[in-house]
């Protein structure tokens, strides 16, 4: 995960970079392309556009580890959660008496900090009845719809699937500073 | 009218409900936390189904692509945009409404 | 469907006013700031169901700037523009 300065230009250490830089070589391109919506003359543009994109991203995040497996497992889990959270969120906004009985609580993170995490609180934010609300050190504040239903262990699944999704493992809580219910 | 469009148009009509749902919540829930679970979500699920219905109809695959990777972007900015609202909010002292 | 695109869009539109409602009405500078949130689901919704009812593509492209800068200037606003102390407390 070392920039490429750091390593010398061993085929070794190149070999890792080339494969990520095709892997969103080919994303830029497709992207460019739904932009465009397939104009032909476009490319004149779009080509060194994708190949600036590439070397850029490469500088700025050098790797993104993630699993194939992972995503594909995560996307249909993701589009069912998040309309189950339309559909709730809906029913009580609906509904004469409004059943709400919001609340905060803390969530202990287990995923280590950067993408992973900052993923997991975008997520947290779609999902029925959370609302990330602050990111301290290791703890994530989570603003609830409703404290009568189990959200820990619906945030539990959620991080277990976002740790799938890039790799990685999650480590074991520190309660710290982090109370789970305030 | 074809069974697309039959599928379309009750897409479209869903999503409707679903944007009428997050006005509604942002008009009747009692604080801005809440508000912003209403908006959130009710919102993006709307949209969600609009382009879905918008999406079916689409002409090309490039078309249907862009409008995909729309929803993606506004899925990102609402989910972000929430996040900073009501951290925000706790920075500030809001208190969130207890029943 | 000519006819349901601009309903739909005539009735995003009147959602649009109704939740302003909400916005002008506060109480707290947060909920003025959901406006943002809003306009930028809504608004990029009316522009594609106008962009597939009149067959423009280019108003795709607008929902897409629409989808971007409701993103920028958001972030940009609750960062900097929210300073002043907020003392009120949100319940009604």
């Amino acid at each position: 995960m070392n920039r490429i300065a750091d390593k010398g230009w061993s085929l070794d250490s190149v070999i890792p970079y080339f494969r990520s830089g095709c892997l969103r070589a080919v994303a830029f391109a497709l992207i460019w392309w739904m932009l465009t919506t397939g104009a032909v003359g476009s490319w004149l543009v779009g080509v060194p556009m994708v190949l600036i994109a590439t070397l850029v991203s490469l500088v700025l995040v050098p790797t993104i580890l993630w699993s194939p497996s992972g995503v594909a497992l995560f996307v249909p889990f993701f589009v069912w959660r998040s309309l189950y959270g339309g559909v709730d969120v809906a029913w009580r906004a609906f509904h004469p008496s409004l059943p709400i009985a919001p609340g905060l609580i803390e969530y202990p993170l287990r995923l280590s900090p950067g993408l992973p995490r900052v993923f997991m609180v975008n997520t947290v934010s779609l999902l029925p009845g959370t609302l990330s609300a602050e990111l301290r050190a290791d703890c994530l504040k989570v603003h609830v719809l409703d404290t009568r239903k189990n959200v820990l262990s619906e945030l539990m699944v959620v991080e277990q699937a976002v740790a799938r999704m890039f790799a990685t493992s999650l480590k074991n809580a520190e309660r710290g500073d982090c109370n789970e219910q305030i | 009218m074809t069974l697309i469009d039959v599928f379309s148009a009750v897409l479209l009509i869903a999503g409707g409900v679903f944007f009428l749902a997050g006005t509604l919540g942002l008009l009747r829930f009692p604080d801005v936390y809440t508000r912003l679970h209403a908006l959130t979500k009710a919102d993006n699920v709307g949209l969600g189904l609009v382009i879905a219905g918008l999406a079916v109809q689409a002409q090309s695959w490039a078309t249907m692509g862009k409008l995909l990777l729309i929803w993606g972007l506004v899925l990102l900015a609402g989910a972000s945009i929430s996040h900073l609202i009501a951290s925000r909010a706790l920075q500030r002292g809001i208190r969130p409404w207890r029943r | 469907m000519q006819t349901l695109y601009f309903a739909l869009a005539l009735f995003l539109l009147l959602n649009l006013v109704a939740g302003m409602w909400r916005v002008l009405r506060g109480p707290t500078v947060a909920d003025r700031m959901l406006a943002a949130q809003l306009f930028g689901t809504t608004s990029v919704a009316i522009l594609l169901l106008l962009a597939q009812a009149e067959n423009v593509a280019a108003l795709r492209d607008v929902a897409l700037v629409f989808a971007l800068l409701a993103a920028v200037t958001a972030v940009a606003f609750v960062r900097r523009a929210w300073t002043d102390p907020e003392t009120k407390h949100d319940a009604n």
